[in-house]
């Protein structure tokens, strides 16, 4: 039986790479390659808080992105009930607040808003919705469809799905692709699809002459409050950058996220950490006695446009470019590769899905040397 | 094109009528910044629609001692533009003076927009602290290009240290508001007719740059505007004809302003029903 399956070669075990592997294993023969050994934590998914925010990321970026979220938040809960192990997931809004000093940011944030799926609150509205905040909090908006999940929770529970599976997960591989595909130096052979996620990883291999590929820094701040409930994840403004306050199950939170033009590796920096920590502070006095479990940094893969692409030139497929939005689009771009090696025979020319985002899917080779048909 | 030959018709003697930064002659009178865009390539579109020659950027936060905002940088040089590092976000002038030395390290360029942040909210500039750091960078062979307030005092500091640039606020950076003291920017001008006058900071709207050009200021420094418009492509090109349209109305002198209406036809000769009392 499973000899007549197709094989499928996934590279990288990040949030992609788990979700198509779950999404592909039943149909075809999946191995599985990854540089990290098993547990995520060199992934920009690993990091994110997965807001799954369609409407506010929207005041930041296109109108497309904003479609593409909204679409994706509708599969999420499906994806995750093919999952034995629960995952957290919430759709209980998101809650937009500013100091009064910042109030121009908020009507800003509000007047770039591509959807009006939001009302305005007062400071009764606000308590009303977050007892906990501090009462200084005189307007704000909220957005009731957006939605969050717990990423290590996700991650680990993909994890446990393709371990129970005949998945071959070859950890600590070192991947390369020039002419061919190379896993620890020796030819990657035998494989029907080549599906090439490896987020940032891909930048050693990209021609950059072709299309432009950076790494976007990010830093963020796990804590734990016990004295801090919120029920939902509260955005305040900030002069430069919106900062997120994600609560997770048993009062952990996810305090994010910078974002600068830098590929940057350090830890993060004491500036970053003052603002983060200095927002959490300013809404809830309750975090003053939070542990801080863990303040790191990363980069998250772009591309010049900051939107997700997906190539597919004869049996390879890359994908990649999320930038901000990991966990906001990944369902729709899952569904869109396995829509390809499960429709498409390998010569197809594939054209560009204009209907959820011009120049989503292209047939365009961004390898620094033209692949070779491996199968 | 349709510039020149505008400009043609009001200043026969002049052909080009280019901006001078310390010897360098630009075409452009719109300068821009490089922050707070939707996406790089958004930022791109938008510095083309903008004809900016000149593009300011930050690097302080990118790590650049290991060159963390290559990438970034790229994208900005792949369009030709003159580069012009920023000091943003240093608080003294130690930390400034560092500043500028590995920007101009990093691109090759000994243009510096010097900004010593004296408050941190609302990014005042330090005018003390400025005019100290301007003298070691000036002195280290910078060309300083420095963001003061509209003070002209300090701007005669500047001016007296060797700046043959200076670049006053229209209102506080990032606020949008205009240009909260005219006269104060009038006085400026009028004070240094020969110095390179850049409103930077504070430009909320392509009136707010009319008002700054017609007043005969040299160029407008503008970041926010442009970036955080809901279509930045178009509010760049937007910008670009506002500053035309005032530089040449400077260029053309304006009317004088009456105290009362005055008829632009003689009334003498016009039938008596045509006068109100």
């Amino acid at each position: 039986m499973l000899a007549d399956k197709p094989k499928v070669a996934v590279l990288g075990a990040g949030l992609l790479g788990r979700m198509l592997t779950v999404s592909l294993m039943d149909d075809f023969q999946v191995s599985l390659f990854d540089k990290d050994d098993g547990d995520a934590k060199q992934s920009a998914g690993y990091l994110a808080a997965a807001m799954l925010a369609p409407l506010g990321e929207s005041a930041d970026s296109s109108l497309e992105i904003m479609r593409l979220g909204q679409k994706a938040l509708t599969m999420w809960p499906d994806f995750l009930a093919k999952l034995d192990t629960p995952v957290y997931f919430q759709q209980a809004g998101s809650l937009v607040i500013a100091f009064e000093q910042d109030m121009a940011a908020l009507n800003q944030f509000q007047s770039r808003l591509k959807g009006d799926d939001y009302h305005s609150v007062n400071s009764s509205e606000i308590q009303k919705l977050e007892p906990e905040l501090m009462q200084r909090f005189q307007a704000g908006l909220y957005l009731p469809n957006e939605a969050q999940l717990d990423n290590r929770q996700l991650l680990n529970a993909m994890a446990i799905q393709i371990r129970k599976f005949d998945v071959a997960w070859h950890s600590n591989s070192h991947i390369r692709v020039d002419d061919g595909v190379y896993v620890n130096d020796k030819p990657l052979t035998g494989f029907d699809w080549i599906i090439d996620c490896r987020g940032l990883g891909l930048q050693q291999d990209i021609d950059l002459s072709k299309t432009h590929f950076r790494g976007v820094r990010g830093e963020v701040v796990r804590v734990h409050a016990p004295d801090v409930t919120l029920n939902r994840p509260v955005r305040l403004m900030h002069p430069r950058y919106p900062i997120y306050i994600a609560p997770k199950e048993n009062h952990h939170f996810v305090i994010g996220a910078t974002q600068l033009e830098s590929e940057d590796t350090r830890k993060p920096t004491v500036r970053s950490a003052l603002e983060l920590l200095s927002a959490c502070f300013s809404v809830h006095s309750g975090f003053a006695e939070a542990e801080i479990l863990s303040m790191d940094s990363g980069l998250r893969p772009a591309y010049l446009d900051n939107h997700p692409k997906i190539h597919q030139n004869d049996n390879r497929i890359i994908v990649n470019g999320l930038f901000r939005h990991g966990y906001l689009l990944a369902p729709v771009l899952v569904e869109e590769c396995v829509k390809l090696v499960k429709k498409a025979t390998k010569n197809d020319v594939v054209e560009s899905r204009s209907d959820l985002l011009p120049g989503l899917v292209t047939s365009m080779n961004p390898y620094q040397s033209s692949s070779v048909n491996l199968s | 094109m349709t510039k020149l030959m505008l400009l043609g018709q009001f200043k026969v003697d002049k052909v080009k009528d280019t901006v001078s930064i310390y010897g360098t002659e630009i075409n452009s009178r719109l300068l821009v910044g490089s922050a707070l865009y939707p996406s790089p390539q958004i930022m791109q579109e938008a510095i083309k629609a903008s004809a900016a020659e000149v593009v300011t950027l930050s690097i302080s936060r990118q790590n650049p001692l290991q060159n963390g905002g290559q990438n970034f940088w790229n994208i900005i040089q792949s369009l030709g533009v003159n580069l012009l590092p920023n000091t943003a976000g240093c608080h003294s002038v130690k930390d400034a003076v560092n500043m500028a030395k590995m920007s101009r390290e990093i691109f090759q360029t000994d243009w510096v927009k010097l900004e010593l942040v004296g408050d941190d909210y609302n990014l005042q500039p330090d005018p003390i602290d400025l005019v100290k750091a301007t003298e070691i960078l000036l002195n280290d062979g910078f060309k300083v290009l420095p963001y003061c307030t509209d003070d002209l005092v300090i701007a005669r500091h500047l001016v007296e240290l060797g700046c043959e640039v200076l670049m006053p606020w229209g209102s506080p950076i990032g606020t949008g508001k205009g240009l909260l003291n005219p006269y104060a920017l009038q006085a400026i001008r009028d004070r240094f007719p020969d110095i390179t006058l850049i409103v930077d900071s504070g430009i909320g709207l392509p009136s707010h740059a009319v008002q700054a050009m017609e007043m005969g200021v040299d160029a407008i420094l503008l970041n926010t505007a442009i970036a955080h418009s809901n279509q930045p492509q178009q509010m760049a090109e937007a910008f670009k004809k506002s500053i035309e349209a005032g530089r040449t109305a400077y260029l053309a002198g304006p009317m004088t302003e009456q105290k009362s209406a005055q008829p632009s036809t003689p009334t003498i000769d016009s039938p008596f029903w045509h006068n109100h009392g």
